[in-house]
């Protein structure tokens, strides 16, 4: 399913569900898995100092800076390292991170690239001003492959998949999701829950729809529904159903997660709005990565599945 | 000793110099051989004669020391007025020192003389704007720190710098085939909300040759990717070369005529190669004056000019705002308070200060823009020009030198400022770490690209709702 997965990672706890998921994947699915870790954002003109990740310190680039992070970061996952049965490699650099992750998934050939989803302030916040929007939504924004995300505990569970949400909003990107997650859950011969929020913020367009609309358009919703994936499911998978609910849609996603035991949810990030940093409170992506009780993977592309 | 295993005269020529003199974390030992570094006097006496010429000297001499140009060094107001920072007293104790005793100078003498051109002085020459003579500090502060570079009394970032631009002609380590890759890997990135986008590169005949900062593609290649969506939205006809795109020059900094001479000749050759109607440069006031303003000289080219007209980027983006080429949507102006940072090397020494205004007049709601105090020709530089922001050594005096800026942003009352200029961009975003006076601070742009308009055609094909 997966050849090459690259696991962007902090080395430090708040990456710690991601790297369960991550050595978890590579075992089960004989995947090269390439630990990167960005250490370091340049701070002047000439790229040799740099300021630490993890300190705020400026530290000067040097193989005995790059070399000392890469053994922390071995000694970190030492125990998961010994004990992955697919080959494993380290990469330190310096860079934005967003930007760095980027260039070596593009690269390497990455098909998924999993990360934590937030640094909870262990990033240096002085970068970011400078630039709009967190690391996961520019990784998951360019990503030519699947960008998978965990951010709690027992979302860090990647068992048996039985139950896949794949959550639309029928945008152009989200045709690669379901690509995907029709895809996984095929292999997988898991459950395909494909499911759509009538946002009832925008829907009615600044005023209070009255029910009978809200119905009409569920109803409106579901035929679409069929007739925009029903065509398209993997010759002779029939684990499939649809539901659309009516709500603000990152909280339909998690609340629907939850009822269908949901293993993974498959979603496009809508990156139609330039403005990252103004999208970043509203996006859907992000907030259902910090609620949800699963894994959740960002497809935006079709290049890598 | 004569000459250190890292720290000697001559420039690094190879990419083993290079990463030879990297390995020497910080440049402890560069530092701590120099304070050996003997001074080949006879070389320096013959590098006077056959370079210090008429116009320095007369300024030396007619210089009067009546410190009339003492207020206008922000780093002498900052630094609580102390004499020895006064211009023209920088320039006598080094230059005209040097000059007085013919080259018969030691290594101390030399110490002395690096730490001022390099960490009292960023030749931004505002000094030159109030002396009674006109006479230009900034320019001798920057000859001095030639005939420094050539005894080998240079900061170490800057002796690696200028070392990067003769093996890569690059201020960083990009070479030809991570340029192309990193212009091919933008108009992936981006082709699918601005369909058609390409970033053409060595097309020749075109209206545009576009050159830009090393750090773009090495560290925020989205830079790149901006100016190509300007130039698409524009309707330009533009082309970037796969040789001579680098337009920056840290060698200029350095004091390396030499690396300036072979750095600027390769972007003018990538003009004569294409062929464009025009060239233009990123947002970078540095680069602006390496390849435009003193770069023809540097080549000794007879008319004193670029091999084709050469504009800065605001330039070229008030002409687009002025001719309709780039409509900006007024409902997204900016309306909030705003200033601008005026950069001195295309602002003071090339006279664009309207320019930029005229840009505000397009994307800041009426009434929202707010200058900073003094201003346009007048304003003081960030605290970062002339490499000041790149040498660790000088650290703290930079930092020191930061608070002018601060004041004046914070004088304004803006929480946003518009800094055209990577110097001046990074000067302020450090003095948002070392202050925290709660800034943004941005090129111009991304700010362009959140407010124009996208004419219809090169908008993606429309989605249902």
């Amino acid at each position: 399913m997966f050849k090459k997965i690259l696991f962007a990672t902090s080395g430090s706890p708040a990456s710690d569900d991601a790297a369960r998921v991550a050595f978890d994947l590579a075992g089960r699915y004989q995947a090269a898995l390439e630990l990167l870790h960005v250490t370091g954002v340049p701070t002047r003109a000439y790229s040799q100092v740099v300021k630490d990740v993890r300190t705020g310190e400026e530290v000067s680039v040097d193989e005995n800076y790059l070399s000392c992070i890469g053994d922390e970061l071995k000694s970190y996952y030492e125990r998961q390292l010994a004990g992955c049965a697919a080959a494993c490699t380290v990469s330190i650099v310096t860079g934005y991170p967003h930007r760095e992750i980027l260039r070596q998934a593009r690269s390497s050939g990455a098909d998924l690239i999993i990360m934590g989803a937030s640094t909870k302030g262990e990033e240096g916040k002085f970068y970011r001003r400078g630039m709009a929007g967190s690391t996961l939504q520019r990784v998951a924004k360019a990503a030519r492959c699947p960008v998978l995300s965990v951010h709690r505990p027992h979302a860090s569970y990647w068992g048996g998949i039985g139950s896949i949400v794949f959550a639309t909003d029928f945008s152009k990107p989200a045709e690669s999701a379901f690509a995907f997650a029709s895809k996984v859950a095929q292999e997988l011969d898991a459950e395909l829950h494909l499911f759509h929020t009538l946002d009832i913020e925008k829907g009615g367009m600044g005023r209070d729809m009255d029910q009978d609309e809200i119905e009409a358009r569920l109803i409106e919703a579901r035929k679409r529904m069929y007739a925009t994936y029903g065509a398209r499911m993997p010759e002779g998978f029939k684990k499939w159903q649809v539901e659309v609910w009516e709500g603000t849609p990152y909280v339909e996603i998690v609340k629907f997660a939850r009822e269908r035991l949901a293993d993974l949810i498959v979603l496009a990030h809508h990156a139609s709005d330039p403005d990252l940093e103004a999208a970043r409170i509203g996006s859907t992506m992000e907030q259902v990565i910090l609620r949800a009780n699963c894994p959740v993977v960002s497809v935006n592309h079709p290049d890598k599945i | 000793m004569p000459e250190g295993k890292y720290c000697f005269r001559r420039p690094l020529q190879t990419e083993e110099d290079i990463l030879h003199l990297l390995s020497d974390t910080r440049g402890t030992n560069y530092y701590k051989e120099m304070e050996e570094l003997e001074v080949d006097t006879e070389a320096l006496k013959k590098r006077l004669d056959a370079t210090c010429k008429s116009r320095l000297r007369t300024w030396l001499d007619i210089c009067a020391r009546c410190g009339l140009c003492a207020d206008s060094c922000f780093l002498y107001r900052v630094n609580d007025r102390n004499p020895e920072q006064v211009p023209s007293y920088k320039v006598q104790t080094t230059l005209g020192e040097i000059v007085r005793k013919n080259g018969n100078v030691d290594t101390k003498f030399m110490l002395h003389a690096m730490e001022v051109c390099w960490s009292r002085c960023t030749c931004c020459s505002r000094c030159a704007q109030y002396c009674p003579h006109g006479i230009d500090m900034g320019q001798m502060i920057s000859y001095t720190r030639g005939l420094l570079y050539s005894q080998g009394f240079v900061p170490w970032e800057l002796k690696i710098g200028s070392g990067m631009h003769r093996v890569y002609r690059a201020q960083m380590d990009v070479t030809e085939e991570d340029w192309v890759e990193t212009c091919e890997w933008m108009a992936e990135e981006n082709e699918e909300e601005y369909p058609g986008l390409t970033i053409p590169v060595d097309v020749e005949n075109a209206d545009i040759m576009y050159t830009c900062n090393a750090r773009e593609p090495k560290h925020y290649p989205e830079d790149v990717a901006e100016a190509a969506i300007l130039f698409h939205i524009a309707g330009e006809n533009w082309t970037v070369p796969s040789s001579g795109w680098e337009q920056t020059a840290l060698c200029m900094f350095a004091g390396d005529w030499e690396a300036c001479k072979m750095q600027v000749q390769n972007v003018y050759d990538a003009i004569e190669r294409l062929k464009p109607k025009r060239v233009v440069g990123t947002e970078c006031g540095h680069a602006h004056r390496a390849s435009v303003i003193e770069g023809p000289y540097w080549c000794g080219r007879p008319d004193g000019k670029p091999p084709a007209p050469y504009i800065h980027y605001v330039e070229w983006v008030a002409e687009a705002l002025r001719t309709g080429k780039l409509k900006i949507d007024p409902a997204k102006r900016i309306k909030e308070p705003v200033t601008l940072q005026d950069s001195c090397n295309y602002v003071r020494n090339y006279g664009l200060s309207e320019i930029t205004r005229e840009i505000i007049s397009y994307i800041v709601e009426p009434g929202y823009f707010v200058e900073m105090a003094p201003n346009k020709d007048y304003n003081y530089c960030c605290g970062g020009g002339g490499g000041f922001n790149g040498v660790g050594r000088y650290r703290a005096q930079r930092n020191k030198a930061l608070k002018t800026k601060r004041d004046q942003i914070l004088a304004t009352g803006c929480k946003l400022v518009i800094a055209p200029c990577h110097n001046c961009w990074d000067a302020i975003r450090d003095l948002e770490e070392e202050f925290e006076i709660g800034i943004r601070w941005t090129f111009l742009k991304p700010l362009l690209l959140k407010m124009v308009v996208i004419p219809e055609h090169l908008r993606p094909a429309e989605e249902e709702e």
